[in-house]
């Protein structure tokens, strides 16, 4: 099989079209006329307001979450997961799946199928080519790639015809469609003829396929796209977005709150703003459930922490009612889990961690941890005393850091704060685990997925020479039997007993204690229609696509 | 920024000192500014040190029931902050932090200084020369740049601070002192004592350094301001004093976020570092007319 | 002259030798990396970013990276932001604009401002007004000045609503009036500071000049008070004011980097910080070094003004 096996038929007719007559042209002889005529009327724009500012537009470099709100606008991935978790087709003609045959009962053998409508900005028609390319980038060594995990084990992809590919995996890996779901497409007849792959000019020229092209980007003000008119799916009904970077909080409210901007995105609003925001008039005010969630997270290679009584008395003493909602004003939701309440395999069972410091002594006592001299507790030479960490200038963080070292305090534990910059903070000190505690927000799953395995498996802890992001040096046996297992399987039902039983082994483990799931105080302009949360992306624009002005 | 400035009101004010005592502590006390500096920062100082024991709460104490009540509230005098901590107590026990991290940054940098610029001045050829260009390479980095970028990349805690500050702020006071000592190392008492075989060092630190004393002073009084404010701004952004150790710069970090539902959380704090530079400032300008040795030549 | 220009422009490219050596040693030796960032992206892995690290030849030797950054520097090829990969000058020169509206601005506001309050406080020396100025620009000296900046944006944002709380212009509105309202606030605070150091050292430099011979001279001819004040006085004791300008440069930078963070202003300050933020080590060198020399072109610019003024300066 060749790379030009198949009939290019629809890519000439579409490039032809292109050549010879206008969008609307276009339009008629298209067999998406509905959809295109959507994205004929376009009409006004969008100010967008970030507290971060998107510098890689390059989808596979590495980058931030802030910098993804542009690529879901830019780019296609070849399905989308919608607020639910459920994969929409994009790029692709039908999400492939067991009961479609597009995956293998045994999740090894793929066969996709593309839209033959789709063109990147520059006219060119997006092909199997494409898709190849991207998924080989990602594999490619000399590229600094921001996710190799799930593409590393695609074999063998074939090029059947132009819209038509299909690929083998070298072991079953259940949370692949979740990774496809957050890769972006990037076209193959710009960026595969690179000598070096991240010495590019697409990183300040991005090309796409996505609702919207690149328009401009002034550094350390905004980015500007412009709707593109050949769009395939729904949209865009917007004729620019514009992305405004605003660095303050303070100021960033305060455009809101004036007008200056429509969309107050990243970072959003503080929670202790929340009642007086909902009192501005024409401004809808949204509590958007993130999948991130924050926790104490422990060391457990530190001798503080390997006894798993302490674990249990610092969970005891963690009062995060009170967190929640006096220093979070009740914005954000109390968890058990690492998984978010959304998801499927959230599991419903788990005990609810108490509050009790009187308790918390008594765990102490009973475990071998007696007052010293200073009133500290120790057992064997070691001291109960540890520092806690998070990045530097978060105030509200460190509230609540400040609040748990009371309630510490009271039970004879010692908690010092060092807040560290942010560079360093997570550098070796967080990845080779140096830290004692730190506070902080992750997101585990990846999209709709459950998989953890990168979190939790034992095979993840690169203090011990691993490969992942298990900081907290977390080793169980079963857990990593579990996860091994749940990466395999591909029926959901069978996949949350799994992940359920994960979920008690931890909560009763406690690597580190789940204080509450985040929820992000996002607001608009009343009339902006098409803002929609959506717990499984890093984002809240990802649809902007699909925004418009009621009235307009 | 401020020695320069004041370099300036010596020279006017000089010519009046001229017509008053020519006694340095007579002068200074006559000075109106500086005693009211040296009234000011006593108050703020005693305030400090006592105040903590005079309030009813620690400045620890953590009621989330009573967070952002505003000033006068019960028994909070300046109200609470956003964990309902007594901010009075926390004003003090920071202007504690703030005093001695400005007065220990000062100490430092004079220290540096005065040494680098009393062996550059003092030697001269190579060794000064390299000196005096290294001084001037630091010197012509903008200080809050230099400082950011190593109080960015140092794990943040009082000691750091204080280092860090100082290591941006000693290169007035060496410029100073090596101009000082370059014009007094060619007088007759300097070289009566080469020729009876006193070491350098003697000669640097008994014979030359009394002789300007009063400059060093003057310089280190207005690096005390100067540290202060650097301290506000550095804790301000979150790379300085770390909590619960409260300073006036990370208060102000904290209450900028809650500008708009609770001003006094910003408004007191910067009140608080404006009357303690003021102070100090206002020492520095009478200090430099009662010790300043050129103000005594006609 | 000529001499004296070459002596002085070898001492400054010497010092930013100093300058290079210097700055690129503070930064990597601090911990962390600009890769570290990336730490809590879903799927990155501690090996994945060593094998980055090398590829972006952040492995090597310092001594060597710094060879390679400082050859860069001198033929004028300044590296690449680890961010956005754009040239490091380009990055510069696009925030320059919005750091350039900020400084001159001010000074203009502060330069009139404080020659007006140090002309009348030397010409009425010891009356109220001068009392006054002396003890006002010894508290505003001694304001911080992001929280005066803070202060302003409570007043005249948030309560009053007059001026816009940051940012340079609203987008789709880029008028002159819009740039100037944006304007007023950050160019305000950080000329506060400039206002009180550029009225004392006015004061005492016409102080200076109205005790010199030749003016004494010029009552005695019995000129006119004003001719004398404006002919004579004023315009000799200007000259050390253009060294002033000069030796203010680093000061008026600092203050147009705290006023930038507050005001949110695009500008080379705030291009700073952010790139402190992310370990963005050549833009950082490339702010330090471009400040740098950008502080002392400005002193040799004052220098060369003076000994054209002054023909005294030149044989020192």
């Amino acid at each position: 099989m060749t790379h030009d096996n198949g009939t290019p038929r629809a890519g000439i007719s579409r490039r032809r079209l292109l050549q010879t007559g206008t969008a609307g042209m276009t339009l008629m002889m298209s067999s998406v006329a509905a959809s295109r005529l959507a994205a004929q009327e376009t009409s006004g724009q969008v100010i967008i307001g970030f507290s971060q500012e998107p510098t890689v537009m390059h989808p596979h470099m590495p980058h931030i979450e802030v910098d993804e709100g542009i690529h879901f606008n830019l780019f296609d991935p070849l399905f989308t997961v919608d607020p639910d978790g459920n994969f929409q087709p994009a790029l692709v003609s039908e999400v492939p799946t067991v009961e479609n045959g597009g995956i293998s009962e045994d999740g090894l053998n793929w066969r996709v199928k593309l839209r033959d409508d789709v063109v990147w900005h520059d006219g060119e028609p997006f092909t199997a080519k494409d898709v190849k390319f991207t998924i080989e980038l990602q594999q490619n060594p000399e590229f600094n790639a921001m996710r190799r995990t799930g593409h590393e084990l695609v074999r063998n992809i074939q090029i059947v015809n132009d819209h038509e590919l299909t690929w083998e995996m070298e072991s079953p890996f259940a949370p692949y469609p979740a990774i496809l779901s957050w890769t972006f497409m990037v076209p193959e007849h710009i960026l595969g003829s690179a000598e070096d792959p991240n010495q590019t000019d697409f990183r300040n020229n991005p090309i796409g396929t996505g609702p919207f092209t690149f328009g401009e980007r002034v550094a350390g003000n905004y980015i500007l796209l412009n709707a593109n008119p050949d769009y395939f799916g729904e949209g865009p009904h917007l004729e620019k977005a514009i992305w405004r970077y605003i660095p303050d909080m303070t100021v960033l409210y305060t455009q809101f709150r004036t007008g200056d901007i429509d969309v107050i995105g990243l970072q959003g609003i503080q929670p202790d703003r929340f009642e007086q925001a909902q009192q501005i008039e024409g401004r809808e005010i949204i509590v958007a459930p993130s999948a991130s969630v924050e926790s104490i997270s422990f060391n457990m290679g530190k001798p503080q922490f390997q006894d798993p009584e302490v674990r249990r008395a610092l969970s005891l003493a963690l009062d995060r009612k009170s967190i929640v909602e006096a220093i979070y004003y009740g914005v954000p939701t109390p968890t058990e889990s690492f998984l978010p309440k959304e998801s499927l395999y959230y599991n419903q069972d788990l005990p609810v961690a108490e509050f009790d410091p009187a308790k918390a002594a008594e765990v102490l006592d009973a475990a071998g941890w007696m007052p010293g001299a200073d009133g500290i507790r120790e057992k064997d030479g070691v001291r109960l005393s540890f520092k806690n960490s998070t990045t530097a200038g978060n105030s509200v963080r460190e509230q609540a850091q400040q609040f748990y070292q009371q309630t510490l305090a009271s039970i004879g534990v010692e908690m010092e704060i060092s807040n560290l910059p942010p560079a360093v903070m997570w550098g070796e000190y967080w990845q080779m685990s140096e830290f004692d505690t730190v506070m902080v927000g992750i997101n585990f799953s990846t999209g709709p997925d459950p998989d953890v395995s990168n979190y939790l498996h034992s095979s993840g802890i690169s203090a011990q020479g691993g490969a992942g992001q298990n900081t907290w040096q977390y080793k169980n046996d079963r857990v990593d039997e579990l996860l091994e297992k749940g990466g395999s399987l591909f029926v959901p039902e069978k996949r949350k007993e799994v992940y359920d039983e994960v979920q008690m082994i931890v909560h009763e483990d406690r690597p580190f204690l789940p204080i509450f799931q985040y929820a992000n105080l996002r607001g608009h302009k009343t009339g902006l229609e098409g803002f929609k949360p959506n717990v499984n992306v890093r984002i809240e624009t990802w649809n902007v696509g699909q925004w418009s002005w009621a009235d307009s | 920024m401020m020695t320069t400035a004041n370099d300036v009101s010596t020279k006017s004010n000089r010519k009046q000192g001229r017509w008053m005592s020519s006694r340095g502590v007579r002068r200074f006390v006559s000075h109106r500014l500086a005693i009211t500096g040296l009234l000011m920062i006593s108050a703020v100082a005693l305030l400090c040190i006592v105040g903590p024991w005079l309030l009813p709460h620690g400045m620890l104490e953590i009621n989330i029931i009573d967070r952002f009540k505003p000033p006068g509230t019960d028994d909070y005098v300046l109200g609470t902050d956003e964990l309902g901590r007594d901010l009075a107590a926390r004003l003090f026990m920071a202007g504690r932090v703030s005093l001695i991290v400005g007065v220990a940054a000062m100490i430092l940098s004079t220290l540096i200084g005065t040494v680098i610029g009393l062996v550059a001045g003092y030697f001269g050829k190579v060794i000064g020369t390299v000196l005096m260009r290294f001084t001037d390479s630091v010197l012509c980095f903008p200080q809050i740049f230099l400082l950011l970028t190593l109080a960015a990349f140092l794990e943040p805690s009082a000691l750091m601070i204080t280092l860090i500050i100082a290591a941006t702020s000693w290169m007035e006071i060496a410029r100073i002192v090596s101009a000082e000592i370059r014009s007094l190392r060619e007088r007759d008492f300097v070289t009566a004592s080469r020729i009876s075989g006193a070491s350098h060092s003697w000669i640097m630190f008994r014979e030359l350094l009394p002789n300007i004393v009063g400059p060093i002073i003057v310089a280190a009084t207005l690096t005390v301001a100067r540290a202060i404010l650097t301290e506000a701004y550095v804790s301000f952004l979150g790379y300085g004093i770390q909590p619960p150790l409260p300073s006036w710069g990370n208060m102000l970090n904290n209450a900028q976020q809650y500008l708009d539902t609770a001003p006094w959380l910003a408004l007191v704090p910067g009140v608080a570092i404006t009357i303690a530079v003021t102070s100090f400032n206002f020492i520095g300008d009478g200090l430099r007319d009662a010790l300043d040795a050129r103000s005594d030549m006609p | 002259m000529l001499r004296f220009i070459l002596h002085r422009f070898g001492h400054s490219l010497l010092l930013l030798f100093l300058v290079s050596i210097l700055g690129f040693t503070i930064l990597h030796l601090a911990p962390g990396g600009p890769l570290s960032q990336f730490a809590l992206s879903p799927g990155m892995t501690q090996a994945e970013l060593h094998k980055i690290a090398e590829r972006m030849g952040l492995n090597r030797p310092l001594p060597v990276q710094w060879f390679d950054w400082f050859t860069g520097l001198v033929i004028g090829d300044w590296g690449h932001s680890f961010r956005d990969g754009r040239a490091v000058l380009d990055i510069i020169m696009g925030h320059l604009f919005a750091t350039l509206l900020l400084v001159i601005s001010s000074t203009i506001l502060s330069v009139g401002l404080g020659t007006l309050v140090g002309v009348l406080g030397a010409t009425r020396r010891y009356s109220a007004f001068d009392y006054l100025a002396t003890v006002g620009a010894m508290i505003a000296l001694s304001i911080p000045t992001f929280w005066f900046g803070l202060v302003a944006i409570y007043v005249f944002s948030l309560k009053l609503g007059w001026l816009p709380s940051g940012n340079m212009y609203s987008i789709g509105d880029e008028s002159v009036l819009d740039y100037a309202r944006h304007l007023i606030m950050p160019s305000c605070v950080l000329a506060l500071v400039q206002v009180a150091i550029w009225s004392r050292y006015m004061r005492s430099s016409m102080l200076d000049v109205i005790d010199q011979d030749f003016v004494r001279t010029a009552r005695a001819k019995g000129l006119a008070r004003s001719r004398v004040l404006y002919a004579h006085i004023l315009r000799n004791a200007l000259i050390p004011m253009i060294t002033l300008l000069g030796i203010q440069l680093p000061t008026l930078l600092s203050g147009a980097l705290v006023t930038e963070t507050v005001f949110t202003w695009p500008g080379i300050g705030r291009l700073f910080l952010d790139s402190l933020g992310y370990n963005d080590y050549p833009v950082i060198m490339g702010v330090l070094m471009f400040t740098a020399i950008f502080v002392l072109l400005g002193n040799l610019i004052a220098d060369i003004l003076v000994a054209s003024v002054d023909p005294r300066v030149r044989l020192e």
